[in-house]
């Protein structure tokens, strides 16, 4: 067991610079997957709660398409297929499809925020004398959000975990990089301790960080 | 909802805007490249972008952050003979083909073999090495002596290789790995694998770096790994064929070769050899 240690340890010391840039390739690419996310998120929440019944059922074959196929065929897809029309760099259609797949998901967190709203809530803005527009804006959609905060991040999590995904179109992230590091020091089991640990420190830090915002949003304090 | 829509729309605006920035030195246009003088699109201007997995020690690894290798230096030694940088690029040995026909580098220098149902999607330029297609086995197995007692035994395979089909006529109960050291690994965990069938010489690197496999008499046959090159890119292959033979003729290649396994990959005997095509 000690000897399993030491390699651990070695593998550790000689592969920490390359994890750390490919750590920060994980990191890029779950924020953007996180921001191209919440942006759609917003727009098919609003779609799916909207009275047009058009949007409606563009916002649900959407939804059912990116829930009802895994993350790594989308990746292919978007990889493979869209960028015969456009040139996209293997980083950015990870990226995108990323950011994509998670659409689906922060629009349902917030369809279901949104919705949780007392309608006592719009009512009285409404009768206020505020328009529709303005009710959403000032009245629902802040406290939406803040009920949307803890499986917001929940998903954020997941996404960052999800980003190893994008190794299959040779994106250098984390995973990427193992699988070669690995295939190269032919030390599987240690390797893959090693990223395991990179990844369990990035999320122990984006929870802090969470934590810390959902405090800062507290209306109790 | 009027302003709410139009803070949506700008948003969206900024995402794109910003996916937009980080291609700065991409191609807008759907087309590929550029042609210079030397009658050949490149993906990237002036650069020679070439492919490889990254995990087939010791043709294409990384060591300290650098992509290094047999094939990477043989990548390196022809874009210099061509006037172009050298930029070496990792993509899944899976999806290496489908990444090369859609434009997404210039050519694979990774260790792949001419087959011609491989020559359907890419052409290829002469072979730059010989290896031999081998099984390998657990130190342990005295079971195996040759292919033949490897019939509906477990075999383990890269995807995508050129030793799936060997495998499959041998048997139909196959492992598919991403990586040829993973599934040399499994041959050392009992009851994973009965073999594998690899080059012979990346099975002999996993023995040296202490793997507990060995190799099952000859090399079944050879194949002749060369460089993949896009189809609607005929000038780059004929550049690529003319910059390998000066590196043949002025000694660099064997130079390469020497440097990494001691002799000259292409000086062999190829009298009564079966070719795999």
């Amino acid at each position: 067991m000690p000897e399993i240690f030491k390699t651990f340890y070695d593998v550790f010391i000689q592969t920490y610079k390359g994890f750390l840039e490919a750590g920060l390739l994980t990191i890029e690419i779950t924020a953007i997957a996180v921001v191209i996310g919440t942006v759609l998120g917003i727009i098919f929440a609003l779609m799916k709660i909207s009275n047009s019944k058009i949007l409606q059922t563009i916002a649900n074959l959407y939804i059912t398409l990116i829930r009802g196929t895994p993350l790594i065929v989308q990746i292919m897809f978007l990889y493979f297929g869209i960028t015969s029309i456009i040139v996209l760099e293997n980083f950015w259609a990870g990226a995108i499809a990323l950011g994509v797949h998670n659409g689906a998901y922060i629009a349902e967190i917030f369809r279901g925020s949104i919705q949780g709203i007392d309608r006592g809530q719009r009512e009285a803005s409404l009768a206020l004398g505020m328009n529709r527009s303005q009710t959403m804006r000032r009245i629902v959609f802040p406290q939406a959000l803040r009920r949307a905060i803890p499986p917001l991040g929940n998903q954020f999590i997941i996404t960052l975990k999800d980003s190893s995904l994008v190794y299959v179109i040779g994106v250098s992230e984390l995973f990427g990089l193992a699988n070669r590091v690995a295939a190269s020091n032919f030390k599987q089991f240690e390797t893959f301790l090693v990223v395991g640990l990179y990844y369990l420190i990035l999320v122990l830090i984006f929870t802090a960080l969470l934590k810390w915002y959902e405090n800062k949003l507290d209306v109790d304090k | 909802m009027g302003k709410l829509k139009m803070m949506l729309l700008m948003l969206a605006a900024s995402v794109l805007l910003l996916a937009a920035c980080g291609k700065d030195d991409e191609k807008s246009s759907g087309s590929a490249g550029e042609t210079g003088d030397s009658g050949y699109d490149l993906v990237k201007k002036g650069k020679f972008t070439y492919a490889a997995s990254g995990v087939y020690k010791p043709f294409s690894f990384e060591e300290d952050g650098e992509l290094t290798g047999f094939d990477i230096e043989i990548g390196k030694a022809l874009a210099e003979k061509m006037d172009l940088e050298p930029n070496p690029v990792t993509n899944p040995f899976e999806t290496i083909l489908q990444g090369l026909v859609g434009k997404k580098f210039d050519a694979i220098i990774g260790s792949m073999a001419y087959t011609k149902e491989r020559a359907k999607q890419a052409d290829f330029t002469e072979p730059y090495y010989y290896s031999g297609g081998m099984i390998f086995v657990a130190k342990d197995n005295d079971e195996v002596k040759g292919p033949d007692d490897l019939k509906g035994k477990k075999i383990g395979v890269v995807a995508q290789s050129t030793y799936e089909a060997p495998a499959k006529e041998l048997s139909d109960n196959i492992q598919y790995y991403s990586s040829d050291v993973v599934a040399l690994k499994d041959l050392t965990v009992k009851g994973r694998l009965d073999a594998v069938i690899t080059a012979d010489i990346v099975g002999f690197e996993a023995i040296d770096n202490g793997f507990e496999v060995k190799e099952v008499g000859k090399p079944m046959w050879v194949e002749q790994p060369s460089i993949a090159v896009n189809k609607d890119n005929p000038e780059l292959t004929k550049a690529l064929d003319k910059a390998l033979q000066e590196l043949i003729d002025d000694g660099t290649y064997k130079e390469i070769s020497e440097k990494w396994f001691g002799r000259d990959l292409l000086d062999i005997d190829l009298e009564g050899v079966e070719l795999l095509e």
